[in-house]
């Protein structure tokens, strides 16, 4: 299943956010949205998730989702969204209890995600007795439990510090590169983008366009932290987004 | 002010009949009496408004209450000096504190008088409860336990070999609303506020509760165990009561002053009573709540020692007490 | 770097020179310490000279009745099986009222938090309701339910309803809405997300609101037990007090007190039985 956003753009009230998006993001293939604070890129993502309306143009869904995906748009949010009160199997088990699946199914696929994301040891404690990393990948095991068709990530490594980040960072790889899935992955931090997109679009301050869209051929699994390839992406993106970003900065003084 | 001087020069031999000498107390001594707002306190206020209390020597200034209960208190408290109330359960617990004395007489049921009656709901009335005696199992209204209803209640219901269901309801208004409400079934009350009640057709009367209970000690004079013990002022206080008690029922009962003299004692009473209402609406209640209060504060003490027991054996009180504690009976006549 | 080589040198620190001396503590205080033995000692130390002051007169037996009494009047309660037959009654109406307050409290709170309508619609009324003196209502609850049990349920009931409602949508207002979000976008359906995410998030403040409640179901069942009732614990207070019998009213005093504490005591536990995910 692809997905594209033809024509999208969305205004509040009286200022306009997004104008003009299109995208395509083929199935299998992991997609970031890089660009400065405030250019409308994680209201991009909830229109995409269906969890907000544009005001102008239309997101459509190309072909059928796999028959055994529960959920095919699914979130995973920068803050984790956990329940507190639940454990980590019960995080994961919530969204399963609503699709009629027969308990032992449902205990098997909560078994399967838990070791995916290395935390079948933790099945039983809860949100606060975990670290921020922790609380990541359960968020990300709850995400897999629904076998979704496309993930959509929005900042989902911000709250993290940086060596958790390079952390998850291997861990999302290692997943990937398991059973390849479908992404939109939203980001300000490049380093990610870089790391884990295949192609990147960068957007422009308000109201977001779409500047570029920047594709890298290296496999996920050989991209490393200081490779001079990936550094050079880099430094082109922080080209293309630097004044962008620099403008956005001082907008938001102005206020 | 002539005109009340001379009216109490007139009694001056009333005074001498009593047996009480003329008191050997200091003129002007301020003194609380504690009173209803109730036909039945008309002797204090004639007492008070005819001079016959400055006469005897005395300062007094009424104390109005809302209630029997709280007027108990105030005398224990030594805010009230004096009071009229029915014997309660509280009433003798004070006593048994050393708190307070009863003196003296106030309202009895007597025989041929119009007293106390038996109350129905209408309700109770259309489901043919016509008697006392089919009250069996029913809800009967009292103020609180231990009060002077609940213990007509109890011992109509002894009489008649029935149960009743005792409901405490704190006030009597609220007695009153829950009869015509038909949430109780029966209650008994002094004339005056049974009459108008059954006139409404709201409620029913039933039968009197001089017929379970003859010689009913209701109410009685009571006083602080102090000022039991001061008997010139004490004695002051009962002579010029009982003065009042006298031209109260004279006037108003055996009418010895022709409509004159009552529609002149319903002015005086009016002053205090039924104040709410203009003097046409208010005479007839007055009026229809007469009721003879015991000469010279005589008390029933079989009656009282009757309620005693009752209380004992109702374990409100304790098994303890004695009349003695309760009734200090050197200061006026006594019967039984 | 050099600073750090420097004092990690094998140099012992300096503490013979004149110049240098020790920094003073100043943090410190302000931490008052729990200890559970002064509240203990200052209620035995009260009700011992309550008890002396009263043998030795200084204190008027009209005042205070003697805690030895007080005492013997509650062994005498529960051995005669009067504690269980006041006692029971209290608890059931405490129960019953205060049961069916709480629930239609939570339902319209839940409402009133999740519906705009509802929420324009009660929030005024509950304002409306809420400062009356239930007290005052109870003659028309008698008219409406009887002088049986059904005014005395509905008193309580209605006292604990209004506070529960306003600690509900209130602590429905509180609950994160990223975890609404969250279980929207995994389709959960409405319902799910009340009972799995609004109900759980807004229990630590439906549970605060349960405790306020609690307490003033136990003040309004000494009033609901003002008109009709015969037997309970507000009852016997108010047969006590008309009876000027300061030991049965002290005793009935004491099993209230030790209501309300055992009450709370329970409420505590639920906390920390349902709000365990919390730290």
């Amino acid at each position: 299943m692809d997905l594209a956003v033809e024509g999208l753009g969305h205004r509040y009230g009286g200022t306009e956010v997004l104008r003009d998006i299109s995208l395509e993001i083929p199935a299998g293939r992991i997609l970031c949205v890089v660009g400065p604070s405030g250019c409308g890129k994680s209201t991009l993502l909830r229109m995409i998730g269906g969890l907000e309306r544009p005001s102008a143009g239309r997101v459509v869904q190309i072909g059928e989702a796999p028959a055994t995906s529960l959920n095919p748009l699914t979130f995973v949010f920068q803050d984790f969204a956990l329940l507190p009160w639940r454990s980590v199997a019960g995080n994961v088990s919530l969204v399963l209890e609503d699709n009629a699946l027969p308990r032992a199914r449902r205990d098997a696929i909560i078994a399967d995600v838990l070791a995916r994301t290395r935390l079948s040891d933790f099945a039983h404690a809860l949100p606060r007795q975990l670290s921020g990393g922790m609380k990541q990948r359960v968020a990300i095991a709850r995400a897999l439990a629904v076998d979704p068709a496309v993930l959509l990530m929005d900042e989902p490594l911000s709250a993290l510090d940086a060596q958790t980040r390079e952390l998850l960072m291997e861990d999302l790889i290692g997943l990937w590169s398991r059973t390849p899935f479908t992404a939109i992955y939203v980001t300000h931090n490049l380093a990610e983008a870089v790391r884990l997109g295949h192609r990147i679009a960068v957007l422009s301050r308000r109201p977001g366009q779409v500047r570029e869209v920047v594709e890298i051929d290296m496999p996920l699994a050989d991209r490393q932290a200081g490779d001079p390839e990936l550094e050079a992406v880099q430094a082109r993106l922080w080209d293309l987004m630097r004044d962008e970003a620099r403008a956005a900065d001082a907008e938001l003084l102005d206020g | 002010m002539t005109l009340t001087r001379r009216h109490t020069l007139g009694l001056l031999g009333a005074t001498a009949a009593t047996g009480l000498a003329a008191p050997a107390i200091a003129q002007n001594t301020p003194l609380k009496v504690g009173a209803l707002r109730f036909t039945s306190h008309s002797p204090s206020f004639i007492a008070l408004e005819k001079g016959l209390f400055a006469d005897a020597g005395l300062d007094v200034e009424l104390v109005f209450f809302e209630a029997a209960q709280p007027m108990a208190l105030a005398i224990a408290s030594g805010d009230v000096d004096y009071a009229m109330t029915a014997i309660s359960g509280g009433l003798i617990n004070l006593a048994r504190k050393g708190a307070i004395r009863v003196i003296g007489g106030g309202l009895s049921e007597e025989e041929g008088i119009d007293g106390q009656k038996i109350l129905v709901s209408d309700a109770a009335m259309q489901a043919g409860i016509d008697a006392p005696s089919k009250l069996d199992g029913k809800r009967w209204g009292v103020t609180q336990a231990g009060s002077s209803f609940h213990y007509m209640g109890s011992k109509i219901a002894q009489a008649e070999g029935i149960s009743l269901e005792f409901t405490p309801l704190q006030k009597v208004p609220a007695v009153i609303g829950a009869l015509k409400s038909g949430q109780i079934d029966g209650w008994s009350i002094v004339p005056h506020i049974a009459k108008p009640l059954a006139g409404s057709g709201a409620v029913h009367i039933v039968g009197d509760v001089a017929d379970y209970l003859p010689g009913y000690q209701v109410t009685t004079l009571f006083t602080s165990a102090a000022n039991a013990e001061n008997r010139s002022q004490t004695e002051a206080f009962l002579g010029a009561f009982g003065q009042g008690v006298t031209d109260y029922n004279s006037t108003m009962i055996d009418q010895s002053g022709g409509q004159d003299g009552v529609d002149a004692m319903v002015d005086l009473i009016h002053k205090y009573v039924y104040t709410d209402r203009e003097r046409e609406r208010a005479a007839p209640s007055i009026i229809n709540g007469t009721m003879r209060i015991n000469e010279g504060a005589a008390l029933n003490l079989a009656s009282v020692r009757d309620q005693l027991e009752w209380f004992q054996s109702e374990n409100l009180i304790d098994a303890s007490i004695t009349i003695e504690d309760l009734v200090d009976t050197t200061y006026v006549e006594t019967v039984g | 770097m050099a600073d750090a080589t420097d004092s990690h040198g094998s140099k012992p620190p300096r503490t013979d020179a004149a110049a240098s001396r020790e920094i003073r503590f100043r943090g410190g205080g302000f931490r008052p310490q729990s200890n559970r033995w002064a509240g203990i000692a200052v209620f035995i130390v009260l009700i011992a000279l309550v008890e002396i002051g009263l043998r030795q007169g200084w204190i008027s037996a009209l005042t205070l009745p003697r805690p030895s009494a007080v005492g013997a009047t509650l062994w005498q309660l529960w051995e005669s099986g009067n504690l269980t037959r006041h006692l029971f009654p209290s608890l059931s109406r405490l129960a019953v009222g205060g049961a069916m307050g709480a629930l239609a409290g939570i339902a319209i709170g839940v409402a009133i938090g999740l519906f705009g309508l509802a929420r324009a619609g009660l929030v005024p009324l509950v304002a409306a309701i809420f400062p009356i003196p239930k007290i005052a209502l109870l003659p028309l609850f008698v008219i409406w339910f009887g002088i049986g049990e059904g005014s005395k349920y509905a008193l309580i009931a209605l006292g604990t309803f209004t506070p529960t409602v306003v600690a509900t949508f209130g602590a429905v207002d509180n609950v994160d809405r990223t975890l609404i979000r969250m279980g929207q976008s995994f389709g959960l359906t409405w319902w799910s997300i009340v009972r799995k995410i609004v109900l759980p998030g807004a229990m630590p403040g439906i549970l605060s609101g349960l405790r306020v409640s609690l307490a003033i179901a136990i003040i309004l069942l000494v009033a609901a037990e003002m008109l009709g009732a015969q037997a309970g614990i507000g009852a016997y207070i108010l047969e006590a007090g008309s009876l000027y019998d300061l030991d049965r009213l002290f005793a009935g005093v004491v099993i209230l007190s030790a209501l309300g504490v055992t009450l709370s005591w329970a409420m505590g536990l639920l906390e920390k039985r349902v709000l365990r995910w919390r730290a």
